[in-house]
């Protein structure tokens, strides 16, 4: 019952509402005495002694248990004093009246402690309240935030709240580091040398210290590891703002905060491992397809220009001028293929280790085709390829030059596997929320086998160098091309699709969703005369 | 006279080819092979026959290109081609906007490095002289001077922003003009950024004065750069 006695005093800490609480009791017995006084001689002794223990009932509710059974002895002795005969001293006369004032008191006293023990159950149930919405809080505050030093300053916000005093927490990590053999920490907030000393250790051991922990009780603030579920991930070290030390309740709750950023760190670092692995998986993939490309289709251009080359060094005199001009005109042809197949190995390896830097702008799909279009009439003269855009399309937030570069890219293998002298169209269409731009052949299309698997870096119609429906041998750099137009679609919130065309041919088909033009529309121009 | 040409790139192979390439032209070629350099060879042109064209490579050992092409646009008009080793770069934009008369992307044929330098020669002193006042091509005839332009022969009516737009192309027929230079002197400096206004009143124009629209002859799109009209000619 003392310690009940205890805890309700100090829960009952600010001193505005203790104060306010001390008249409101101070005013109860006060109005009981002037009523007794005004009753005196009109009611009888028993009648008055109800009013005595009401009120010690009433004042019970407001002041502190020992105030409240000071007070109702006190006013049961006045009481005595008063009214019970002989009036004026404290002896009395009856046998019964001295039950009445045994009775009184016992009343008074157990009313008192019934009602202290119902705050204590009150602030208990606060306590605990507060206590469950604070760590529903931090946990909330650990998942918005995505980076540790944030999840720790969260904690240090719930740690303080708990004590009283600042916080200071030593985390496992790189950056601001202090070594301290050989492992990296840092820590967050200000500690003596002595503090951070214990925060290392509290670290190592991963148990607490400090106060009601077992172990160095003699400290005055608190050491919590923060602990996950494969080891401690950091340390916390709770000052506490008064001199008593809190129970092991607060205790409990402050390491429950703790283990909770320990979980939150462990999941960020699992992530984190996560997406390194899958970053460094893909660098791999990334890196054998650069070699692949790097070995396999530019070494064939890279040949052909080397033996032309030499050709005409080491034979320059005994070839004719038309053989001279052929094999100028080799050299030529295969250095543009292999820039081409430069600028498209150069780009994927680019969005593949970089991502995409897309410089967006607002672009007309008809400037496009029509660039795509210059470029292959100055490579190939036989005007097979013709364009169809629908009139009023939108225009396309992207970038025009990856863009070109995927069109240009669909033409070329188009013109390559679409067979000779067949023609080739490009077909821009809008459909709901997005445009299609469509790069028809009407070759012998694609096998179907082949169809999934076109865009993976390295396929190039079938097998290695077998021939499809008696075209050429082999493909080069046609996978690079693909894989990059998929990129350069993927980039741009768009896909690439093959589909076969009824009467024969391939159809690539780019879909580029559209986005809501800029307010204002342009006007014309002031000032301009008409021509 | 031969015309004089500063060849400004430092890979030795390179600069040798276009140096041969060009004195086959019937150029008086100076190459150097740094920003350092050059700058004492335009100092000493100006006392020997002088400079009438710079090819400038970007990405050179001791610095950008950049400064170069401030201090000679500050001295005197001399045209300035850049030369550039990735496609889509910005300092290629940044310095067409800051003056530079027309870009080539490496690699490039030789057919269209003399295309450009001979455009950029043509233009040559257009701050003193009149411009390119007429401009014919593809069936396609644009007077400055009367502000008409007919196609096969019949007249076409533009809307003063449509002119504007296409006059200003005229002026630089054969050179790339930027998407910043097109706003900022069609519309004025506060749409610098409106590149959305340019595509809608280009497909206007592309829709008046091109036989097929999606296949441009005339209105030629520099991908991420600004629009060319092509040369003048058949």
């Amino acid at each position: 019952m003392a310690c009940y006695v205890a805890d309700v005093d100090n829960s009952l800490r600010p001193t505005s509402t203790t104060n306010r609480r001390r008249w409101l009791a101070t005013a109860v017995w006060t109005t009981s005495c002037a009523l007794m006084l005004g009753l005196d001689g009109r009611i009888d002794l028993a009648n008055m002694a109800l009013i005595l223990v009401l009120s010690a009932a009433v004042a019970a509710i407001w002041s502190t248990p020992w105030a409240s059974l000071a007070a109702s002895a006190t006013a049961i002795l006045a009481f005595n004093f008063a009214f019970v005969p002989p009036r004026g001293t404290f002896s009395v006369d009856l046998r019964q009246h001295t039950l009445l004032l045994v009775t009184m008191l016992t009343v008074s006293w157990i009313v008192t402690l019934l009602v202290t023990r119902l705050r204590w159950h009150a602030a208990q149930a606060t306590a605990h309240a507060r206590r469950s919405d604070q760590l529903r809080l931090l946990g909330e505050a650990l998942r918005a935030a995505d980076k540790p030093s944030d999840q720790a300053s969260a904690l240090q916000r719930a740690l303080s709240d708990v004590g009283g005093g600042h916080t200071t927490l030593l985390l496992r990590g790189r950056r601001e580091c202090e070594s301290t053999g050989g492992e990296e920490t840092r820590l967050l907030g200000a500690a003596t040398p002595d503090e951070a000393a214990g925060l290392r250790l509290c670290l190592q051991d991963g148990r607490s210290m400090g106060p009601a922990t077992g172990r160095h009780e003699e400290q005055p603030s608190w050491y919590l590891p923060l602990r996950g579920l494969q080891g401690t991930h950091g340390a916390a070290l709770v000052r506490h703002a008064s001199a008593h030390s809190p129970s092991g309740i607060v205790l409990e709750h402050a390491q429950a905060l703790c283990d909770q950023l320990g979980a939150a760190l462990e999941r960020g670092a699992a992530l984190q491992a996560a997406a390194l692995a899958r970053q460094q998986a893909q660098d791999h993939a990334l890196r054998n397809t650069l070699l692949t490309a790097i070995s396999h289709d530019h070494r064939t251009p890279l040949a052909t220009i080397l033996s032309a080359s030499s050709a005409l060094h080491d034979q320059g005199e005994r070839l004719s001028v038309a053989q001279r001009r052929q094999l100028a005109a080799t050299i030529v042809d295969e250095a543009t293929q292999l820039a081409r197949l430069t600028d498209n190995t150069l780009q994927l390896a680019r969005m593949g280790a970089v991502g995409p830097n897309l410089q967006r702008d607002w672009e007309s799909v008809e400037e496009m085709v029509g660039t795509v279009l210059r470029r292959v009439r100055q490579r190939d003269a036989s005007q097979r390829v013709k364009a169809r855009v629908e009139p009023g399309l939108p225009l396309l937030r992207c970038d025009a030059v990856l863009m070109v570069q995927l069109l240009d890219n669909l033409v070329d293998n188009a013109l390559k596997h679409g067979g000779a002298e067949k023609p080739v169209e490009v077909v821009a269409r809008q459909v709901p929320g997005a445009v299609v731009i469509a790069v028809r052949d009407r070759g012998p299309g694609v096998p179907p086998a082949q169809q999934k698997l076109i865009f993976e870096t390295f396929q190039r119609g079938v097998g290695g160098n077998t021939s499809v429906g008696g075209d050429r041998p082999s493909r080069p750099g046609a996978g690079v091309g693909l894989a990059l137009c998929r990129a350069i679609a993927l980039a741009h919130g768009g896909e690439l699709k093959l589909r076969p065309r009824s009467h024969g041919g391939a159809s690539f088909e780019v879909t580029l969703p559209v986005e809501d033009m800029p307010a204002g529309s342009p006007g014309e121009a002031t000032d301009g005369a008409v021509p | 006279m031969s015309l004089g040409v500063l060849l400004i790139e430092d890979d030795r192979e390179l600069r040798a080819t276009l140096r041969d390439a060009l004195q086959v032209e019937g150029y008086r070629v100076v190459a150097s092979a740094s920003l350092a350099d050059a700058r004492a060879v335009i100092t000493t042109s100006l006392a020997q026959g002088g400079l009438d064209i710079v090819l400038l490579d970007l990405g050179l050992p001791d610095g950008d290109g950049d400064t170069l092409l401030v201090e000679l646009r500050r001295e005197r008009g001399t045209p300035v081609i850049v030369i550039s080793a990735r496609p889509g770069e910005d300092q290629k934009v940044r310095l067409l906007d800051a003056g530079a008369d027309d870009y080539l992307v490496k690699p490039f044929s030789l057919a269209e490095l003399l295309a450009r330098m001979r455009v950029a020669l043509r233009h040559r002193g257009t701050a003193t002289r009149p411009a390119t006042v007429r401009y014919e091509r593809a069936g396609l005839a644009v007077d400055l001077e009367a502000r008409r332009v007919h196609r096969d022969a019949v007249e076409v009516h533009l809307t003063p922003t449509e002119y504007r737009l296409l006059a200003r192309l005229v002026r630089q027929a054969g050179q790339v003009v930027t998407h910043r230079h097109l706003l900022l002197d069609v519309w004025g400096p506060e749409y610098v950024g409106h590149t959305h206004y340019l595509r809608l009143y280009m497909a206007q124009l592309r829709a008046k004065l091109e036989a097929e629209p999606a296949d441009p002859r005339v209105l030629l799109t520099e991908p991420g750069v600004g629009y060319r009209l092509a040369e003048p000619g058949d």
